[in-house]
């Protein structure tokens, strides 16, 4: 359920999420198998975004697919088939947790924590970094209309808060986490 | 008008917006856009503190941060906070301060006793004195001086809302350090050349120099209107660069203005963490003091600082001063204030026939050349200077209300001195100037000792030009083509440090070192001026001698004899200025302090009425009771026993490891062997950390022939993770093997208990779950509740068990799927608490028993690390002090009273020695399957003593219980229950 705010908007968004992790001497393989399958995979720093699904490349010679959301542990056993000999594939659909900030205001509100340089000189769209950010892992995505941000989800409501608190802060005040009724409880008024 | 020093338009006053403040609760008026010193020069208010040591009376001495004396408390809502610059503090309505370090008033102050016995308090004196008795120190002496030295007092800050802070990430090509004429032209430059461009300063203002110049206003006003004009460039004033750390980082302390405060709730300071490609440091230059007999008193401070109290405030720090100076520059202060109609007592010129002072007599100002001060006298203020020739010829005296001095000015080279800069000496101005290394930036204007604003603005524009170049912008946009008002010719500067004369002569202002200091330093050893710094404490207070640490040094080279050039000043550290904590927190504070780690069903179980436990950042259910005693924890553990429990277990790491060595990468990781594991099956391993004591431990599956599933405890995940990342790249770089974390994807639930078979029967579709199809330590992929998911046969309660593991987000689904299937055993919920006593029962080990100081061995498990083949910690595990009988070994305990409790860290010891310790408990439950308490210990040799007494003694519960050693498996030894 996304929120609205002047110059800002906090949505969550619901994935499947693979990993793909080339075993040793065959990330060429499965650049050409996936590719074959309709699926790029892109190089280290990026993200590329298709129709029905997203990649991104943010460790060596491993990638990230996201697709809209299936039956669990669907799209992980189509591509254990696909690369099966040349690559581990594993089902984070449940690990990671996928949130979107967009509007003007979004890089006002991450540079709050997030040492990467995110001007749009520096991290154009189609860049992809991971790094920490309110002292939790987050790989983050330059998207044509914001940023994609995925965090463990054992963390993904403390690094909600966090984002929801630093843009009250900033007096951008998105709505409250759907799935978190404490939100607003735990804000400083 | 407010006050009888106001007496002209101050660039950034507002005299429409009159602001009422109290200092020491006197109530008096300032203005808009004053800071509380210039409200008080204003209002004529000249005695503002007392000095650190002798507790003289001092008066305000700068118009800027680099001030040492002029430090007040404020009183504010949230308390009181010491140590604010006055010289820096923004004046605003009600604004509520007072003095420092007095007692019982600013006028009247007991501890001023201490400047009639100053002889007895010299440099290090406390070192000497206090030697003995030894004890006294830390309960007599050292307390005594605390109590007598320090400035302000501080208020405990505990309010939810007192004074937060942020941290926001700055990145730019080029850092421009200070926005006066120099840095100004440069961030100009280089944004129009379009290149990223932060430029920072100090002030409120951007101007620098040109701020005190009318002749450059034109010039400021167009150029900073340009430079908004330029998207490139970001201007931060009120940001003071803090510390250069390398690799292009910068800290950066900006304090808010009111109005931006207010609309962020309050928040006054933000601390910047700047990366950048270049840096030019244009910070300009401060005017140093002279060391001269009664340089402290109040009215005596830098013509500087009278010039800006002018310019910018519009006040006049003084009615009659008088002028002691040796450079031309200086002599702005003379003419500015002669503009003002203020009347001269005379200027001071230690050299002869220079240009300033003949222009000077042209204005009818009376100047005493080739003269120094000797002595300003006056009670709580300057009422009179002695004047003699330099060679001490020619004494007169002069009444005047204030003293003007100015040394010459320092380049600002503290931020390039912590980037290893070497500091040159400069003969023409008697400063330091330093040496950057080009590929981190450029040194600009004043601060390379270029004086003078149109050579500073031109020297910013080369350092601009280079720097551009250096980044690929070498077609530089053409400047604003304004006229550089020129630089009036000077006289080179008359290097005056200090002048001998009877009577205190002050080289740190705020922590009340004279020279003499300097010299007793230099006579008992303490030459290297580092080693002065540390024994006079000069340049170690909050302004951190700015204005007077080479004035130090060159009393100290006096001293031995050396130039200056030799003697060099002290390395500066970060921070340049005192930093609040609030600002290094930012905004890592209260809910945000550190993260929380929650399971995916944290909400059902809160729900559920658990009380939490923090485990490193994991939040776990401890018990599903607000209640606090044993009771529902038993009733939890209880049901284990006798029926069927579910515990949520999805705080476990878990580590999937893939590739062809897989098998080869476990063995030489664990002590023990997985390469002989079957597919489909379970096997607990240890491992070792180099020097072959217990890392950690779990449970290890083999999901495919190259394919593992490793467990974790939840407090070492990470820890194992990195310890199997590094040993995988740079150990064993040649492993086809693939690590990764998956210990967020899975919710995991154990199923304990005689009926926990039929339970997880009743939701396990396709896996036949008989010991002879599934048996102890089975492993296999089954759909649970309609997921597809893992069971995994295995038990940390010692009771028939099984796990289940399904994506995170069904975990709900499969979770009340097991409650319904178990509701017609009484199925119960458990947490922490509960596991713990059903494994201390079983004998099972934690964090409390792998505590980094156990082996294997220690543990009970020496005979599972392998014979064959090497494996980490293999080597170093074979110490024979390793392996020593004496060594601390797990054991189980038992009070013989029944009645009697346990406590965890109480030390075994005999009862015929009691204040040897043999050992000590390291877990303890009140026991559901035995009578009484139940815990497990680790004691010396304690396999050889099963059946030994022993009394459990915790002296801070003043406790000690008799108790017996038995084998820490207390309940069934044989593991039946488990292959049921």
């Amino acid at each position: 359920m996304p929120g609205k705010a002047a110059g800002l908007r906090l949505e969550t968004s619901a994935s499947d999420i693979i990993e793909i992790a080339a075993l040793r001497g065959r990330a060429r393989d499965l650049d050409r198998i996936a590719l074959g399958h309709g699926v790029q995979l892109p190089p280290l720093g990026r993200a590329l975004v298709a129709t029905d699904h997203l990649t991104l490349c943010v460790r060596p010679e491993r990638w990230l697919v996201l697709t809209p959301p299936a039956s669990a542990g669907a799209s992980a056993a189509v591509w254990q088939a696909v690369c099966a000999g040349l690559g581990a594939v594993l089902d984070l659909s449940s690990g990671l947790s996928a949130l979107e900030l967009a509007g003007p205001d979004a890089r006002e509100v991450l540079v709050r924590s997030c040492r990467i340089d995110l001007d749009p000189q520096a991290f154009p769209v189609g860049a992809a970094c991971a790094t920490i950010m309110a002292q939790v892992p987050v790989t983050l995505v330059a998207l044509a209309s914001g940023v994609l941000l995925l965090t463990p989800a054992s963390t993904a409501r403390h690094f909600h808060q966090w984002l929801v608190s630093t843009s009250r802060c900033l007096g951008f005040v998105p709505p409250s986490h759907p799935d978190d009724a404490t939100v607003s409880g735990d804000e400083p008024s | 008008m407010q006050g009888p020093g106001r007496i002209a338009p101050g660039l950034l006053t507002d005299a429409q917006r009159p602001l009422g403040f109290r200092f020491d609760r006197q109530l008096m008026q300032g203005m808009a856009g004053d800071t509380l010193a210039s409200a008080l020069l204003a209002n004529g208010r000249r005695l503002v503190g007392r000095s650190f040591k002798y507790h003289r009376p001092r008066g305000i001495v700068t118009a800027g941060p680099e001030e040492p004396c002029a430090l007040v408390d404020v009183i504010g809502a949230d308390g009181r906070e010491p140590n604010h610059l006055a010289t820096t503090l923004t004046l605003y309505q009600g604004l509520v301060a007072e003095s420092q370090n007095r007692w019982p008033s600013l006028g009247f102050d007991v501890m001023a006793l201490n400047d009639l016995i100053a002889r007895f308090l010299p440099a290090g004196f406390y070192y000497k004195t206090f030697m003995t008795p030894g004890w006294a120190w830390e309960r007599l002496y050292e307390p005594l001086i605390r109590r007598a030295a320090g400035l302000g007092r501080l208020d405990a800050m505990v309010g939810e809302q007192a004074a937060p802070a942020e941290t926001v990430h700055d990145h730019a090509d080029v850092l421009v350090v200070g926005a006066g004429v120099a840095g100004l032209t440069a961030a100009h430059r280089l944004g129009a050349s379009g290149l990223r461009v932060l430029l920072v300063d100090q002030d409120a203002v951007l101007g620098g120099g040109a701020l005190l110049d009318a002749r450059w206003t034109d010039w400021r006003e167009t150029t900073c209107s340009a430079l908004i004009g330029l998207g490139k460039v970001r201007c931060l004033p009120r940001t003071t660069v803090l510390g250069a750390y390398g690799h292009g980082v910068f800290g950066a302390l900006e304090t808010l203005a009111g109005a931006e405060a207010a609309g962020l709730g309050g928040l006054r300071e933000r601390l910047r963490i700047i990366r950048a490609r270049r840096v030019i440091f244009a910070t300009g230059a401060l005017e140093r003091l002279i060391a001269f007999p009664g340089n402290d008193l109040p009215g005596v401070m830098l013509a500087g600082a009278a010039l800006g109290y002018l310019r910018r405030y519009g006040v006049a720090v003084g009615r009659q001063p008088a002028f002691f100076l040796n450079t031309d520059q200086a002599y702005e202060a003379v003419f500015a204030l002669a503009a003002a109609g203020i009347e001269r007592a005379g200027v001071i010129d230690v050299r002869s026939g220079s240009l300033a002072a003949q222009r000077a007599r042209a204005l009818g100002i009376d100047v005493h050349e080739g003269a120094v001060v000797e002595a300003v006298m006056g009670r709580g203020g300057v009422a009179s200077v002695r004047v003699a020739n330099r060679d001490g010829s020619h004494r007169r005296e002069f009444e005047a209300d204030c003293l003007l001095m100015s040394g010459g000015y320092c380049p600002t080279t503290a931020l390039a001195s912590q980037l290893g800069a070497a500091l040159k000496w400069q003969q023409a101005i008697a400063a330091f100037t330093p040496d950057l290394s080009p590929t981190i930036g450029r040194v600009a204007g004043a601060a390379r000792g270029v004086f003078g604003l149109a050579a500073a603005a031109r020297n910013g524009e080369a350092a601009a030009r280079v720097i551009a170049a250096e980044l690929g912008h070498a077609a530089l946009a053409a400047g604003l083509d304004l006229a550089l008002p020129p630089d009036p010719q000077a006289t080179p500067i008359g290097a005056l440090w200090e002048v001998r004369a009877r009577g205190k002569a002050f080289v740190d202002l705020q922590n009340d070192v004279t020279a003499a200091d300097v010299r007793l330093a230099q006579r008992e050893g303490y030459e290297h001026v580092e080693h002065m710094k540390r024994y006079t404490t000069h340049g170690m207070a909050t302004d951190q001698g700015r204005i007077g640490g080479l004035v130090g040094s060159a009393v100290l080279a006096q001293a031995r004899g050396l130039a200056l050039s030799e003697v060099g000043q002290p390395k500066p550290r970060p921070y340049s200025q005192p930093v609040p904590f609030a600002a290094l927190a930012g905004g890592e504070v209260r809910q945000h302090l550190k993260p929380k780690r929650r399971v995916p069903l944290h909400d059902w179980h809160e729900a559920a009425g658990a009380a939490f436990v923090a485990t490193g950042l994991w939040m776990r259910p401890l018990v599903y009771s607000q209640q606090s005693g044993w009771e529902a924890v038993l009733r939890e553990a209880r049901a284990v026993r006798r029926s069927v429990g579910i515990t949520d277990v999805s705080t476990l790491g878990k580590i999937d490891v893939q590739g062809a060595d897989a098998a080869k990468f476990l063995d030489f990781i664990y002590a023990n062997t997985f390469s002989t594991l079957a597919v489909a099956r379970s096997r607990y391993g240890i491992m070792l950390r180099e020097d072959g004591m217990v890392l950690d431990d779990g449970t290890t599956s083999r999901l495919a022939h190259h394919h593992f599933l490793v467990t974790t405890t939840t407090a070492n995940a990470a820890v194992v993770l990195e310890h199997m990342e590094f040993h995988l790249q740079a150990v064993c770089p040649q492993f086809d093997v693939l690590l990764s974390d998956v210990g967020d994807q899975w919710a995991q639930f154990a199923i304990a208990g005689p009926r926990s078979r039929e339970v997880v029967a009743a939701v396990v579709a396709d896996l036949d779950l008989s010991s002879e199809a599934f048996p102890f330590m089975a492993a296999g992929a089954a759909t649970i509740a309609g997921v597809a998911g893992r069971v995994f046969r295995i038990s940390f309660s010692g009771e028939l068990a099984y796990e289940l593991a399904v994506p995170g987000r069904h975990g709900l689904k499969v979770w009340l799927a097991v409650l319904e299937a178990g509701r017609p055993f009484g199925i119960e919920p458990y947490g922490l608490d509960a596991l713990n006593t059903l494994r201390i029962e079983k004998g099972h080990v934690t964090g409390a028993e792998i505590n980094g100081n156990t082996s294997a061995a220690d543990l009970g498990f020496q005979r599972l690390p392998k014979q064959q083949g090497d494996f980490i910690g293999r080597a170093l595990s074979q110490r024979a002090g390793l392996c020593a009988p004496d060594r601390l070994q797990l054991v189980g305990v038992r009070p013989l009273d029944r009645a009697r409790r346990l406590r965890n860290g109480a030390h075994l010891v005999a009862p015929k020695a009691r204040t040897t310790s043999l050992g000590y408990v390291t877990s303890s439950t009140p026991s559901v399957e035995l009578p009484g308490w139940v815990g497990l210990a680790l004691l010396a040799g304690g396999r050889q003593r099963y059946g030994e007494r022993l009394l459990a003694s915790s002296p801070i519960h003043h406790e000690s219980t008799e108790i017996e050693i038995v084998s820490p498996h207390m309940i069934d030894p044989e593991n039946v229950r488990v292959r049921a």
